[in-house]
């Protein structure tokens, strides 16, 4: 038997794949540290709740419906907040506080869509588990294996999408250079626009894949959010990559260092979680602010060759 | 006992919180307004001071008093006796609590000064989301490291008003808190009139311009967040004296780092009397909604706790997007006079209200 804690590191990791991809992708093209990224997760949490709770229909109808709802929000948010706080030239500090107001307003919203739950149709909708709804592969929840697969297809699609297609060289010529981008007739706004949706809504399926193991609360978004930042920093917030190596770094840190140390030193460690992802940011915006993407690889490699 | 206006202990708690948020603020204006630091961890100095308070002066009194049991464990009994004490050694009590907040003041100013290392290093929101998780820590710390400040269960702080009546203790709290705020005010508004808030402007304004003319840009920003830290860790302290007891699950980013900003940039940012509207409009408009909310709740077909959060949100956007220099806008400053002939007392009003 495999034992649980392996289940809750694949799971947590390909979550913050999918969350740390989305929120470097915003970063890269508007610049905009979203604080309010985390919370789109939840949101597709709800999706999965209604689905199997409400329809009572197989949980993974949830996934594409949570990717449209949670980026049709992360798009509201871009054209009717960040894009006119930008074009009066708001810093990057104001539009972080105003993806952080959003942030309150969707957790309210979020919550009086839970109370709405409860009232309307007896449902547990805070701290509640899906876990006993999830279907079974070969004796295992079907998620542990599903979570990984999608971020695998997911990373792939996006990198072929970025590198192959005409949306893709537009998506990278409007992060590098805008005005140049503009000018040779590619609009920008819509570029940007789309890469927000597909960031919420990357948010929206890693939501509704971790209502099937994690617990679903309302409030999940600022427990979160420090872990989706902590991957996308050590990766660097410029690389698809980098956001990939992040994720999987963070996740794995979390869930398997705080189980191993726990194990060597005491239990009372595993209180202490949190802190990871906290120190994490701290160190790499410190000492490595390129994160994982910034390191020069192949000098690295031909360092260690030569000894 | 004559049972007291309900009115009045609304106004009563409405000035005492005013005034703890009009002091973090204030700080937090200093940084951010004045400065261009965005401190996202201004929960940190806080959370400091606030665990001071809750730790530092029971300790003492029970020290002191021969007051058995363990601060933490028998932290109810041990605070209630020290509460006792308190009321027959008047002069000492005070001692300590001066003490206190002296503690607060080096204790916030030493994590400002942490605070200002990734200041000095990283720029905008990288700056911000190093000092988002600086502040985030504290919480995590204080809830899993009972010694502290008792852990999950929290601890009650001895109150260095329990010699005055029941009904007069609030009304007392409020008067102090406002006089400390005062305080705050002024020295706030003497250090922006004075050569170091102009170049802590200037250094925000055009920080090359500024190097160029002979400022040490470093020098300014350290000392301002270490300035501003300590006075956060005063307000901390206040706060947890005021409320007689404190948890450290109550120092979250919302309400000690969100808020605060949520509040000057309503006032208006780099304007310390805009900061004093900003405060006032909002932590009035958050009593209103709680004091009224039985009588909101059958016109919303949900918990008022949402309608709060979801009509501060709406707010602060709104500010941001059509009112973006605030309700009050920034001006120059008036500089203090060199050689002034004024009394005391116009120079404090000037500062007030010029």
């Amino acid at each position: 038997m495999i034992n649980p804690v392996f289940f809750d590191a694949a799971v947590f990791a390909s979550l913050l794949v999918l969350l740390s991809l989305g929120l470097t992708l915003t970063y890269l093209t508007t610049k905009v540290p979203n604080f309010a990224h985390a919370s789109f997760a939840t949101l597709g949490v709800y999706m999965t709740l209604i689905a199997v709770r409400v329809w009572e229909t197989n949980p993974y109808i949830a996934v594409p419906i949570a990717f449209v709802m949670s980026g049709l929000v992360a798009i509201a948010l871009y054209i009717f907040i960040l894009k006119p706080l930008a074009r009066r030239g708001a810093t990057g500090s104001i539009q972080m506080i105003a993806t952080l107001a959003f942030d309150m307003i969707l957790i309210a919203g979020l919550n009086i869509l839970a109370d709405y739950l409860t009232d309307g149709f007896r449902i547990k909708s805070r701290e509640f588990t899906l876990r006993s709804y999830d279907l079974e592969f070969m004796d295992l929840p079907m998620i542990v294996m599903i979570a990984p697969l999608a971020v695998a297809i997911i990373g792939i699609v996006l990198y072929l999408v970025l590198k192959k297609t005409k949306f893709g060289i537009a998506v990278r010529a409007s992060t590098e250079n805008p005005d140049l981008s503009g000018t040779v007739g590619i609009n920008v706004n819509a570029v940007y626009g789309v890469a927000w949706m597909i960031a919420g809504g990357l948010a929206g399926i890693a939501g509704a894949l971790m209502a099937l193991w994690f617990l679903g609360d309302p409030n999940l978004g600022p427990l979160l959010i420090p872990s989706v930042f902590a991957a996308s920093i050590a990766g660097g917030l410029t690389s698809i990559f980098g956001a990939v190596a992040g994720g999987l770094l963070v996740g794995l840190a979390e869930v398997l260092g705080t189980r191993f140390l726990a194990g060597e030193i005491g239990s009372w460690l595993i209180a202490y979680r949190p802190l990871i992802p906290l120190i994490i940011i701290a160190v790499t915006l410190l000492f490595v602010p390129n994160g994982l993407a910034g390191i020069n690889w192949s000098k690295v490699r031909s360092k260690v060759w030569r000894r | 006992m004559a049972s007291i206006d309900p009115a009045f202990i609304f106004l009563t708690d409405l000035i005492a919180i005013f005034s703890i948020y009009a002091i973090i603020n204030l700080s937090l204006n200093l940084e951010f307004g004045y400065g261009g630091i965005p401190n996202f961890g201004k929960v940190l100095a806080v959370g400091a001071g606030a665990f001071v308070a809750a730790s530092v002066p029971g300790r003492i009194i029970a020290a002191i008093a021969n007051i058995e049991g363990d601060y933490i464990q028998n932290n109810l009994s041990v605070v209630a006796a020290a509460d006792i004490w308190i009321v027959d050694n008047l002069g000492l009590t005070m001692v300590i609590f001066a003490f206190t907040f002296v503690i607060a003041a080096l204790v916030g100013g030493g994590l400002g000064a942490l605070t200002s290392y990734p200041a000095l290093r990283l720029r905008g929101d990288y700056l911000a989301i190093t000092l988002l998780a600086f502040g985030e820590s504290i919480r995590i710390i204080g809830n899993n490291f009972p010694p502290l400040v008792g852990g999950t269960l929290g601890v009650q702080v001895p109150d260095p008003l329990s010699f005055v009546p029941d009904e007069l203790r609030f009304p007392t709290a409020s008067l102090i808190l406002i006089v400390m705020a005062v305080v705050a005010y002024i020295y706030c508004e003497m250090t922006i009139r004075s050569p170091l808030g102009r170049s802590l402007r200037a250094v925000r304004d055009n920080e090359m311009a500024s190097e160029s003319l002979g400022k040490d840009t470093g020098r300014v920003r350290i000392k301002t967040i270490i300035v501003a830290s300590a006075l956060a860790a005063i307000a901390g302290a206040l706060y947890a004296i005021y409320t007689g007891s404190t948890i450290a699950i109550a120092y979250d980013r919302g309400s000690w780092t969100f808020w605060p900003f949520l509040m000057i940039l309503i006032g208006g940012l780099a304007n310390n009397k805009g900061v004093l509207v900003g405060t006032l409009l909002f932590v009035t408009l958050r009593k209103v909604i709680i004091f009224f909310k039985d009588s909101f709740e059958w016109i919303v077909p949900f918990d008022v706790v949402w309608l709060d959060m979801l009509l501060l949100g709406s707010i602060l956007l709104v500010v941001l997007l059509f009112r973006p220099q605030g309700v009050i806008v920034e001006k120059p400053t008036h500089t203090l006079g060199r050689r002034t002939k004024s009394k005391g007392i116009v120079r404090i009003f000037n500062l007030l209200f010029r």
